[in-house]
């Protein structure tokens, strides 16, 4: 018989587990902005830091058969840009990937 | 006959959506009252029955058939027949509320429902067709509809769980019908004018006329739109809403169906009837009529790409 009280185990796993998971509010802001003419713009702000964004937006590229940059800013931290209405390409392909929860993702825009 | 019956049935189905459907926010309570009105009679089985009959023009046809139907069905009676008339009345549910969610969209999905019905009357006449040789199969299928309570009354059998439940749930649904697990409240919104002005403006013509409907600030509601569609734009002298960009009613449309979402309708018990105050920087949504008070996204335009030349800009801060 095993004596519970001496099992190893950490009440905090799961919060620091967690802590790594979301970013700010949790929430991965997935925006369009139009450009010149019936072009367009998807932006994808919020996806965790620990992630490599680089290979997120090659992956993305080839998949959606676009073009795309990773830009730096102060406030916002690493956006994904990606061209064209890419925003349900990559709310499918954030999900198959697992990088984001369905329902962390937030689409704005039209 | 069998004909009539068809032709007849959709138009029952639709009266009753648009009755819905055309829900006034200012005129909703009053239809609130009306309906009270009308299903406390249904209390009893048979009231029920003689209320729909009541609204059917030839009442007498409908008489004949549900009194056939009654008989024929306590004979052979079994579970899966039952069970799958049940499935058959949540899916329709299920649609309803569909419907229910969405605004301005309603003929649509009005199209889009009938295909459905007609597509499951088609399945169940294959499954039902030794047992109910002679009766008409929508006319039983309006009756689960409507009184799907009344099926179990008279015999002896065990009640099923989902029985009860829905009959609780019609019970509910009759007393107080107002509540919001009950029927949705619905509130119909006049579309947005949106009309191009040139090749890269757009304007929203109607944009206060909404603000005062929905009871908000035009100020919250540019806010949101212009965060949510990422451009510029202001109001102009003859109170309307000048975009920069091209937008289309549909588009506008999506905008402001999810401002009401958030913005607008209570998230307890989705009433319109709602008040937004600002409270330490905070956002708050009292809600009216449930009491509930809850905080609301602040909005927020969250990160904005470089979209026109990056010379002319340079040279404008410069």
């Amino acid at each position: 018989m095993s004596i519970q009280n001496l099992n190893t185990f950490d009440p905090f796993a799961d919060a620091s587990k967690g802590a790594d998971d979301d970013v700010q509010d949790g929430l991965v802001h997935i925006r369009i902005q139009q450009r010149n003419g019936r072009k367009t713009l998807t932006t994808v702000q919020g996806l965790s830091s620990e992630y490599d964004l680089k290979k997120i937006v090659r992956a993305c590229k080839k998949e959606f058969a676009c073009n795309g940059t990773v830009i730096e800013h102060p406030e916002y931290g690493e956006v994904l840009q990606l061209q064209g209405d890419q925003r349900e390409n990559i709310c499918q392909w954030l999900t198959k990937a697992g990088l984001a929860k369905p329902d962390q993702l937030k689409v704005h825009g039209f | 006959m069998a004909e009539d019956e068809t032709i007849f049935d959709p138009t029952l189905k639709k009266k009753k959506k648009k009755k819905k459907a055309t829900f006034d926010i200012d005129a909703a309570l009053a239809e609130g009252n009306d309906s009270l009105d009308g299903n406390t009679l249904s209390g009893e089985n048979d009231a029920l029955v003689a209320n729909d009959e009541n609204d059917d023009a030839n009442a007498d046809i409908d008489l004949d058939f549900t009194k056939q139907k009654k008989k024929k069905k306590k004979k052979p009676f079994s579970t899966d027949d039952l069970e799958a008339a049940l499935n058959d009345v949540k899916d329709e549910t299920s649609g309803l509320e569909g419907t229910n969610q969405d605004e301005e969209i309603i003929d649509d999905n009005f199209d889009l429902d009938f295909n459905k019905l007609k597509k499951k009357k088609k399945s169940k006449k294959k499954d039902l067709d030794e047992i109910m040789a002679e009766v008409d199969d929508k006319a039983e299928d309006k009756e689960n509809v409507d009184d799907n309570a009344i099926t179990w009354s008279g015999s002896d059998r065990d009640y099923t769980y989902e029985e009860l439940l829905n009959r609780a749930f019609e019970i509910m649904r009759d007393k107080n019908p107002d509540m919001a697990a009950g029927k949705k409240q619905k509130f119909v919104m006049r579309p947005p004018q949106v009309v191009k002005i040139g090749a890269k403006k757009t304007s929203f013509a109607n944009f206060t006329e909404i603000c005062k409907m929905l009871h908000r600030q035009p100020k919250h509601l540019l806010d949101f739109l212009l965060a949510e569609l990422g451009t510029s734009g202001s109001v102009d002298g003859n109170s309307q809403l000048i975009i920069k960009g091209r937008f289309q009613q549909k588009q506008i449309e999506n905008v402001l169906r999810r401002y009401i979402k958030e913005y607008v309708t209570c998230h307890t018990c989705r009433s319109p009837d709602t008040i937004l105050q600002k409270d330490t920087r905070l956002f708050f949504l009292q809600c009216e009529t449930c009491g509930s008070r809850c905080s609301v996204a602040s909005i927020k335009s969250g990160f904005q790409a470089v979209t026109s030349k990056r010379a002319a800009m340079r040279a404008k801060t410069a």
